[in-house]
């Protein structure tokens, strides 16, 4: 089976993420990592894969997004493909999407294309989707479970009440949840091979794209913190408080 | 002249991270009143001994190891960063999923064995399943080691050991000890002390006293060698030369201490500098004031420097050197500069920094020892003046 991970370099997610002049997360010549999400979704490729498959790595980004592609790829990824190119910055999710999709047409053969279910800096949760509609391939969302049987994609798609089971044909575009597995550590030996494994990167035309494909749009017109909480209400009086929490729910038309 | 950390290493300190982060924080943080109350139970060794079998399953815990006894053969320095890197985190169990500089782990001294020994004491040390001891030090021989008085005769085909160590820092608890005695009362350092490996159990090996340190641990222990007969092939490395070869290990070591060290002191440096910033007196953070800073800044120039000789210190023994001053350098540098950073992070903290719940208290004693283990102070200084010398 041939799996397409869709994979993001982030800055630090430990770290105090810092802004732009542009209103945007600053990304070059920060720490970064591959998106912790995103080990769930190269893990469930992994295992997917099995001893015959090949796992593709793919990311959008600076230089240093190279990183993220390292990390999956000695976890035990196949190859890697890095779309790099000066017209991208500042892109948005749609033409993200549109990168991404055009890279995802170039692997011959592809069986599943697997994301997580938002990034951990921009938490917009909608690049898959955007991807899978572009592509014209079945979307699957919040997987905590996938398996293919006779061809025949099985997804468990978490929901606030327990899990839908859901079955869709292939090839398709599914996101992954941190609950579907534990992802693997990069030893060593798997550091050193990922060195030797293949590494395309590619520029917008490269991927047939026109400077119109990759014009953002959408604009940052500005940033504000988000209003700090108003202080709540502290009763100390143990004899008062009951009374005053159902005065205050009743209020609140909870109860 | 490249002073970038090779990217193998960056992504292998970033794989180590996570796994600080996802598998020893959460019970770091689940025996968080326990730790506050600087208390170790058998519970939480259990604990920290489950999380240093999965640090070796993943090959961290013996990446010093050659390949050959499943290690990794990491370098010096690649294992130096590592050692950093754990003690870089402030996690009291960190200590658990990293061998060096812990005497618990597996020491490539124990690759003189003979080979076909390998597979019974060396591998099960790498897949952290036995602990081992590094039996030198004798109430007469501490820094002037050579004259151990724990002897060894062959007879028939076996050795057998008669003497007393002490201080024997995981001597109750190990499954097997590489035990120093003299052979040849005549040549001593030269060519008449052996390296031999001891089974817990042999006959005539006992554990006597468990000794409390400064630490608060009882981590260190008496073994007492009484016609304890140990096999003929036990020995490492060659007849006489067990001193040599003790030292040899112990220099090529030097830079995981000091690795250490410089991760405690960074650790310091960064929790001193936020509570610098969050602490107020009179008005504005305690970190605005100049006597603050100048600690703060002493101590991470002191960090800076100590990291450039550790770092220079491994890639020599990668080299293949045998940097005999060098490791001294280190030693001595390293570990009383831990104990300056210790002692102006409690001052920064105030009286919090006394407090044992505080995040300074315990370091603070603890690195105190580093001073005194593996080689004082002092003698550090002898190996150097003898290097000029002198």
């Amino acid at each position: 089976m041939n799996i397409v991970v869709l994979v993001k370099y982030i800055p630090n997610p430990e770290g105090t993420p810092e802004m732009g002049p542009d209103h945007r997360l600053k990304r070059e010549g920060v720490e970064g990592a591959l998106d912790p999400g995103d080990e769930h979704s190269v893990e469930a490729a992994l295992q997917l894969a099995g001893s015959d498959g090949e796992v593709t790595l793919v990311t959008m980004g600076p230089e240093a997004a190279v990183g993220a592609l390292r990390r999956g790829l000695s976890m035990g990824g196949h190859k890697g493909v890095h779309v790099l190119d000066d017209s991208l910055k500042g892109a948005d999710v749609l033409v993200t999407a549109r990168v991404l999709a055009a890279v995802v047409k170039r692997q011959a053969g592809f069986d599943l294309v697997l994301a997580g279910v938002e990034s951990t800096d921009g938490y917009t949760g909608t690049l898959p989707m955007a991807v899978a509609e572009l592509l014209d391939l079945p979307n699957v969302t919040f997987a905590r479970k996938v398996e293919v049987a006779d061809g025949t994609l099985k997804v468990e798609r978490q929901t606030e009440a327990g899990y839908d089971e859901v079955e869709c044909p292939l090839p398709a575009v599914v996101t992954v949840t941190a609950g579907a597995n534990e992802p693997r550590y990069p030893t060593l030996k798997g550091i050193m091979q990922a060195k030797q494994k293949p590494m395309d990167t590619l520029s917008v035309s490269d991927l047939g794209l026109s400077a119109e494909d990759v014009k953002a749009t959408q604009e940052v017109m500005g940033l504000e913190p988000v209003a700090a909480k108003e202080a709540g209400e502290v009763i100390e009086d143990p004899e008062e408080a009951p009374g005053r929490v159902v005065e205050f729910l009743t209020k609140a038309k909870v109860i | 002249m490249d002073f970038a950390i090779p990217q193998d290493y960056q992504d292998l300190l970033a794989s180590f991270r996570s796994f600080l982060e996802r598998e020893v924080r959460p019970v770091e943080e689940f025996y968080a009143v326990q730790i506050q109350d600087d208390v170790f139970t058998e519970e939480m060794r259990e604990a920290g001994l489950a999380l240093r079998r999965k640090s070796a399953e993943l090959g961290f815990y013996a990446a010093h190891m050659p390949e050959s006894v499943g290690g990794q053969g990491l370098s010096n320095l690649g294992s130096a960063l590592l050692v950093e890197e754990g003690a870089k985190s402030g996690l009291r169990f960190g200590a658990f999923v990293l061998g060096p500089p812990n005497p618990e782990a597996p020491n490539p001294i124990l690759m003189d064995l003979p080979e076909h020994l390998h597979p019974k004491y060396v591998e099960p040390l790498v897949r952290a399943e036995t602990t081992m001891c590094f039996a030198l030090t004798e109430p007469e021989a501490g820094s002037d080691a050579q004259s151990i008085r724990t002897t060894a005769v062959l007879r028939d085909d076996e050795w057998i050991l008669n003497g007393r160590k002490h201080l024997i820092t995981n001597g109750a608890r190990a499954d097997v000890a590489v035990v120093f005695a003299v052979t040849d009362r005549d040549k001593r350092a030269s060519g008449g002390i052996t390296a031999f490996l001891v089974e817990r159990g042999a006959p005539g090996f006992v554990v006597g006293k468990h000794q409390k340190t400064l630490a608060g641990d009882t981590n260190q222990a008496e073994l007492i060698f009484e016609d304890c007969r140990v096999p003929r092939e036990n020995m490492i490395g060659e007849l006489g030369y067990g001193f040599a070869s003790g030292m040899r290990f112990l220099n090529g070591g030097r830079a995981f201490i000091g690795a250490m060290c410089v991760g405690i002191a960074d650790h310091l440096v960064r929790i001193c500098t936020q509570y610098a910033k969050d602490r107020h007196t009179f008005g504005k953070p305690i970190g605005k004031y100049q006597a603050v800073q100048w600690m703060l800044a002493d101590s991470a120039l002191e960090v800076h420097a100590a990291r450039l000789m550790t770092y220079h210190l491994a890639w020599l023994v990668d080299q293949g050197d045998y940097p005999i001053k060098e490791s001294s350098m280190v030693k001595l540098n390293n570990t009383e500069m831990v104990n300056r950073v210790a002692d102006r992070a409690v001052q920064i903290y105030g009286g919090m920094g006394l407090l044992t719940e505080g995040p300074v208290e315990r370091i603070f004693r603890w690195v105190r020892m580093l001073r005194i283990v593996e080689g004082t102070s002092e003698i550090q200084r002898v190996i150097i003046a003898r290097s000029l010398g002198l």
